[in-house]
């Protein structure tokens, strides 16, 4: 294997995880075996190095300074969004549903429009007497039918 | 698209539902990332109440940016570019006391290592706080973004493809960044070993 350090590509031995030649490398290669305790040294030094505790009131003063930018409207709605939320859907479906029930038997041509004005159409005389003709006969055949009924039967 | 989400990070999928209006998942986000958040900062700017305002402000655009997230990436990649560029504005902006200016004359925020018998001795907490300061002026003498790299690197535990995104470089140049950056760690904290 080529030496890293030769070859400029040290940062290889930063690699935590490491390939089985290069490892093997290392134990051969007074410069890699030399950079990587180096390294090993480093790390130690670095882990001293705690932060310290986060401020119990970090959260409270973050949830401060996210309300101020919350505005007011949306502060009242708030609880009542999951109330909305549920039911906002049929309520809008079910208006959704009138609006275009409406719109539909309101559309041009769905009915058919209305006579401008009743229209009487004089009759012909012959024809007026032929149905006085009628109505006579029809007459006079209603009144043989009762007397007929009215008659007792044998 | 749900799917695809929760391949990509659970993180991810939190910030969705913070999306929607769902306040407690922005509440896990926050317990989850606090402290590497608020840590990373405190490393980069080294002072202790500046990093968690920081730290407040990144929390802050976070929620902010809740409408328009969508998880092109991994949330604490996003995360930590956010962090990463307030800490980088902030010391360019010599906005904020360094620690050099700061640190020498405030000792109080150094965790003390408790040693066996759970009391240190005077000397062993001189001796501990005599190698955190070196530790400290040697990450604070790093230019800002091998500082930065190192940090993710070292104490959040990030790979160099994510370290890359962090700093919008390719992993190529990270490795680069990184190894200079403990070549000059290593020479300054030979001593030490």
């Amino acid at each position: 294997m080529r030496c890293p350090i030769e070859n400029g590509e040290g940062e290889v031995l930063l690699d935590s995880v490491r390939s089985a030649s290069l490892e093997d490398h290392i134990r051969g290669c007074a410069a890699c075996g030399e950079f990587v305790a180096a390294q090993m040294a480093t790390d130690g030094s670095l882990e001293l190095w705690d932060a310290p505790p986060v401020s119990i009131d970090f959260d409270r003063r973050l949830y401060s300074r996210i309300a101020k930018e919350v505005p007011w409207w949306e502060s009242l709605v708030r609880p009542f969004r999951p109330v909305f939320a549920r039911r906002l859907v049929p309520i809008t479906a079910a208006a959704g549903l009138l609006i275009a029930a409406g719109l539909w038997l309101d559309r041009p041509g769905s009915m058919p429009p209305p006579p401008a004005s009743a229209e009487v159409q004089p009759l012909p005389p012959d024809q007026a007497e032929h149905a006085l003709q009628d109505m006579e006969t029809i007459q006079e055949f209603s009144r043989l039918i009762h007397a007929d009924a009215a008659e007792p039967r044998l | 698209m749900a799917g695809a989400v929760a391949a990509l990070d659970y993180d991810a999928e939190l910030m969705l539902r913070v999306k929607d209006g769902d306040g407690a998942s922005f509440g896990v986000l926050l317990e989850k990332h606090r402290s590497s958040v608020v840590h990373f900062l405190y490393r980069m700017v080294q002072n202790p109440a500046v990093a968690e305002e920081l730290a407040q402000e990144v929390f802050l655009r976070v929620y902010r940016s809740r409408a328009t997230y969508e998880p092109t990436a991994k949330f604490t990649t996003w995360l930590f570019r956010i962090a990463t560029h307030l800490a980088l504005n902030a010391l360019r902006d010599n906005k904020y006391e360094r620690l050099q200016d700061r640190l020498d004359d405030d000792s109080s925020d150094i965790p003390v290592r408790q040693v066996s018998d759970g009391r240190p001795s005077v000397e062993q907490r001189m001796v501990y706080a005599a190698k955190l300061d070196e530790v400290r002026r040697a990450i604070a003498a790093l230019p800002e973004k091998q500082r930065a790299a190192v940090l993710m690197h070292k104490y959040e535990e990030m790979e160099y493809s994510q370290i890359a995104k962090v700093l919008n470089c390719s992993e190529s140049a990270v490795k680069s960044l990184l190894f200079r950056a403990y070549e000059a760690l290593r020479a300054r904290l030979a001593h030490m070993a």
